[in-house]
């Protein structure tokens, strides 16, 4: 098998994980728990996204937007009424009330959108081929997009004010406190920024294969995998931690049949964390 | 009905079992492991395999596969031991997902997705399906109870005392002389173990196993048996497991009444009903239905203070 | 009003609401419906609970069996065997079905095959992993699915009919994936073709574009797809975009009118599906057509057409509403010398007037042999055409 196609193929599905990864590791950063209600956002997400475009018949970025919009005031909405609670009784309940809330969540899309798979008006193009390595021209479009998207990540952290705050709530939520930052907006910009990027993922995803309820649960161990290994709470680290996710389980295919695939990203994460407890990118604990 | 009732009580009781085990190294030592299917599925793949290909009684069976889940947990353990407590967590995820998927590929070992059925029950050929559950029960409460007297042993032992000071502090075990590391090990193994056991004792029951059985919602349901009857407390373990069952099963019977839906809405309404339950639950009663008992006059009760692992961003 | 009065009018009004309710609760026959309707078969067990209930509603109207009318109760299995061993207990506990009809899963048909045979509760799956037929289950298990054997060595034959010189298998990992590829690749090499490889992936992935290229690299020129839904959309869209342009097969419940729907035509142009079907000139198939106002009808609503009919006519045949009775009616019905019928309601029609009937469904011809398996089906090959499922043959 060519090797470099097995790395163009796991760059394109890293790019992919990466964007519900930042969102992930950009709640935790403020909010501090592993919050798994990320899984019914991405569906969350895919299915307002599903619902823009085939019948309200809007193209695929503005669908993108609303997707993003969408799951984002969901997860914020979610977060202040049903997991905010939870926060004072410490992170593995909150992480817990998070699962519970995913699957409540996903019962709500079924409930009103059935079981059926859902595909998204998109006409589909073949491949491209550069140096002998097949290229996706919607995977290239997704590509774009998740690179675009990770730059206004970047700039809205390190250019506004918002960003900035949030960074510093991330560091230091009592320094933060006392510099005069409030830090339940802080928490709700975080919470909407994360639940939409998931959202926005979710979609992505959905691009590539179809949507049911289940779209964000199928894919919520590759990215908590992705934002782990790079290190949970940093955001090039879940960058990073997706390409390496992603590229991992293809390269996979070389060794060892493909049911193992997933298997061999666990390890993957087991290895790393093996060698760096904090993941790539993170900061030694304290 | 009555073997319906008695069948649910048998589940309940395996689920209360492996909360037991869940207890000893959440709530007693604070160790995060969302990938007890992981363990589960070590005790009853052991017990099945055994029983089945070299015909040992299906006690010894259950106790090796005990053995075998506590290995594995130690095992683990030793891996991890670096880790924090949200990495711990993602970590023993992705380990139960990797030990099905090992079920599942391993077909000369495991009938891979085939599963393994026709698993031994005690005196299952002898007696109606009514007495079988009735024995099992049986079997199922006495495991129940030892275990329960065991853990309640080990909470109140030098060993308990130490794991809850691992939990709450690992930096004053450490002053006090002790080995921190060892501890946490000696807890996630005897964990694994009672949880392979409840493995154990679900193959035997139900006398089929597979992988699919292994996923993790069955872990939520356990943690969040755990969680609503009260972590840090073996009596809440067993609680919640009763109570886990009675909000999955009693919903059937709530559900059929809702009119002008459909069998599939009815499913995603009976899950819904399940999350909702939980989250009030959870929402009013955050250390859960039985509290741990916290009587210390100067020391707050943990929980509220400890979650400053405060990893530094960007 | 006095209270007599009142209580006799509100008597009045609570049986005016609920008469049927009443009716039913003395004389209604209750059957069990086990299916996943969450988890990854969720997209299946909906469509099979329609097409029961629909056959359901045609006899109820025509005057139910034995003189009493059917209620299908319905319980989700969750596509998990821990889940579904606690409904089915609920099923032959408290509801105490004599059959229990939908299981997908092979294993979920596994773990409750056990509490339906020592509960003397037949079971009526779509499960396809050849050990649940073995398993020690005393004739209360019926399988309207073909066997892998039987499935490979016709779907193989049809291969090898439209000319493919090289094929291609792709499966998800499921128990009866291997076998099917050593059976098909023993066909395919009698029949002057061959097997040039074969993959079993790992299901729920979002992308299998590795995959697929590992299979393109095999140069084949027809790819078999042994997939569920969910998969088969992102496998089908992998080859597109990879410029694949050979034959494709899959089954017809993976590829169903609603997943049709949501796939652009053009990938899936060409595609053939397949499902077990009964003789060219059965009625059957039509007869689930027109009742699901469906002319794609998939091979689960067809099988799931076939176990509440097998099931209804069985019960009308023993006149009793026994899980022993009604397996050891079913072949007295499904096979033999009777008259052929083709729906449930016909069939029940006959019987009551003492004439013996043979069932034939819209799934093949439910003749089971001792062990609860088909004995032989033919299979109706369709071509996906503009987004529509369009018939090819029956062979």
């Amino acid at each position: 098998m060519n090797v470099l196609q097995l790395i163009a193929n796991g760059i394109m599905a890293g790019s992919i994980l990466a964007i519900p990864a930042i969102g992930l590791t950009a709640m935790y950063s403020v909010l501090r728990f592993p919050n798994f209600a990320i899984a019914s956002h991405a569906t969350v997400g895919a299915f307002a996204g599903w619902v823009a475009n085939s019948v309200y018949g809007f193209s695929v970025l503005p669908s993108l937007a609303i997707a993003l919009l969408i799951s984002g005031l969901v997860g914020l909405l979610t977060d202040e009424l049903i997991l905010k609670p939870f926060r004072s009784a410490g992170v593995i309940t909150t992480a817990i009330g998070s699962l519970a809330l995913t699957i409540g969540l996903e019962n709500v899309v079924r409930l009103f959108f059935g079981n059926d798979l859902r595909g998204y008006d998109l006409p589909l193009a073949r491949d491209i081929i550069v140096g002998g390595i097949h290229l996706g021209p919607q995977q290239l479009n997704n590509l774009a997009v998740s690179i675009v998207v990770m730059a206004l990540v970047f700039g809205f952290l390190f250019f506004t004010r918002m960003g900035k705050a949030m960074r510093a709530v991330a560091d230091n939520p009592r320094l933060a406190d006392i510099k005069g930052i409030d830090s339940r907006i802080v928490a709700r910009i975080a919470s909407f920024m994360g639940m939409g990027l998931a959202g926005l993922g979710g979609m992505l995803i959905g691009l590539d294969s179809s949507i049911d309820p289940l779209t964000g649960f199928r894919s919520m161990l590759p990215i908590f995998a992705a934002a782990v290994v790079g290190g949970l709470g940093s955001i090039p680290g879940a960058v990073a931690g997706a390409l390496v996710i992603g590229i991992a389980e293809e390269l996979s295919l070389l060794a060892l049949p493909a049911s193992y695939k997933s298997a061999v990203a666990f390890i993957a994460i087991m290895l790393i964390l093996t060698l760096r407890p904090q993941g790539l990118f993170g900061r030694e604990a304290n | 009905m009555e073997i319906y009732i008695i069948s649910m009580c048998v589940v309940a009781g395996i689920y209360a079992v492996m909360a037991l085990g869940l207890n000893v190294m959440w709530g007693m030592a604070g160790l995060v492991n969302l990938g007890l299917v992981g363990s589960a599925a070590a005790g009853a793949y052991t017990s099945a395999i055994l029983t089945k290909t070299f015909a040992i009684p299906i006690p010894l069976g259950i106790m090796a596969g005990a053995i075998v889940a506590a290995a594995v947990g130690a095992v683990l353990s030793l891996v991890t031991r670096r880790l924090k407590e949200h990495y711990l967590a993602i970590v023993t995820l992705g380990f139960a997902e990797t030990i099905r998927i090992v079920a599942s590929n391993e077909i000369w070992l495991t009938n891979g997705t085939d599963g393994i059925s026709g698993i031994a029950g005690p005196f299952r050929a002898d007696l109606t399906p009514f007495q079988y559950n009735l024995v099992y029960l049986g079997i199922v409460l006495l495991v129940l109870l030892g275990l329960y007297v065991c853990c309640q042993r080990i909470s109140y032992s030098p060993l308990g005392r130490v794991l809850r000071a691992v939990r709450d502090d690992d930096m004053v075990v450490s002053v006090a002389g002790k080995n921190a590391q060892s501890f946490k090990l000696k807890a996630f193994s005897i964990g694994s173990g009672i949880i392979g056991l409840a493995g154990g004792l679900y193959a035997h029951y139900t006398s089929f196993i597979s992988p699919d059985l292994f996923v993790p919602l069955l872990t939520l349901y356990v943690k969040l048996s755990l969680l609503v009857g009260g972590v840090g407390n073996n009596r809440g373990a067993v609680v919640g497991a009763a109570l886990i069952i009675l909000i999955l099963e009693g919903s059937r019977f709530v559900v059929p009444f809702i009119p002008y839906i459909s069998p599939a809405q009815g499913a995603a309404i009976r899950e819904l009903f399940l999350s909702a339950t939980l989250l009030i639950v959870l929402r009013f009663r955050v250390t859960g239905l039985i509290p741990e008992p916290h009587d210390h006059p100067v020391i707050p009760r943990p929980g509220t203070a400890t979650a400053g692992t405060s990893i530094k961003a960007f | 009003m006095n209270r007599r009065e009142f209580l006799s009018a509100s008597a009045i009004v609570a049986g005016s609401l609920c008469a049927p309710g009443i009716l039913r609760a003395e004389t209604v026959i209750k059957l069990g419906v086990l299916t996943p309707l969450t988890g990854a078969g969720a997209s299946d067990g909906p469509r099979m609970v329609k097409a029961m209930q629909a056959v359901v509603e045609e006899v109820n109207k025509a005057g139910g069996v034995i003189g009493r009318s059917i209620e299908l109760v319905v319980e989700d299995d969750q596509t998990n065997p821990e889940a579904a061993v606690r409904a089915a207990q609920k099923l032959v506990g408290v509801d105490r079905v004599p059959v229990i009809m939908g299981t997908w899963a092979s294993a979920v048909t596994s773990a409750v095959a056990p509490v339906c045979w020592e509960s003397k509760t037949c079971l009526m799956t779509v499960s396809g992993a050849d050990s649940i037929t073995q398993l020690p289950h005393q004739g209360y298990i019926f399988r309207t699915q073909p066997n892998t054997a039987l499935q490979a060595t016709k779907h193989a034959e049809y291969i090898a009919s439209v000319g493919a010189k090289k094929v291609f298998y792709v499966a998800v990992q499921t128990p009866f994936a291997a076998t099917m590829r050593e059976q098909i690749a023993s066909v395919l090499t009698a029949k002057g073709s061959s097997l040039v490889g074969g993959l079993i992936y790992e299901s729920n992935k979002t992308s299998y574009r590795s995959e697929i290229d590992s299979a393109i690299a095999a140069k084949p020129d027809f790819i078999y797809l042994n997939s569920y839904s969910p998969d088969l959309t992102v496998l089908l869209k992998d080859l597109y975009r990879a410029g694949y342009s050979g034959g494709r097969i899959t089954q017809s419940y993976a590829y169903t009118s609603k997943v049709a729907e949501g796939i652009q035509a053009d990938v899936t142009d060409g595609l053939i599906t397949v499902q077990p079907s009964s003789d060219v000139g059965s009625e059957a198939y039509s007869l689930v057509q027109k009742r699901l106002s469906n002319p794609a009808a998939d091979s689960y609503e067809a099988q799931a057409t076939d176990w509440i009919s097998l099931a209804l006519l069985a019960v009308q045949k023993s006149g009793k509403v026994v899980g022993t009775d009604i397996r050891d009616a079913v072949r007295l019905i499904s096979q033999g010398g009777g008259t052929k019928v083709y729906s449930a309601a016909e069939g029940l029609k006959l019987l009551q007037q003492g004439k013996d009937v043979n069932y034939d469904g819209a799934s093949g011809n439910c003749d089971f042999n001792e062990k609860g398996d088909i004995m032989d089906c033919r299979f109706r090959y369709s071509a996906a055409k503009g987004g529509k499922i369009e018939l090819i043959k029956i062979v």
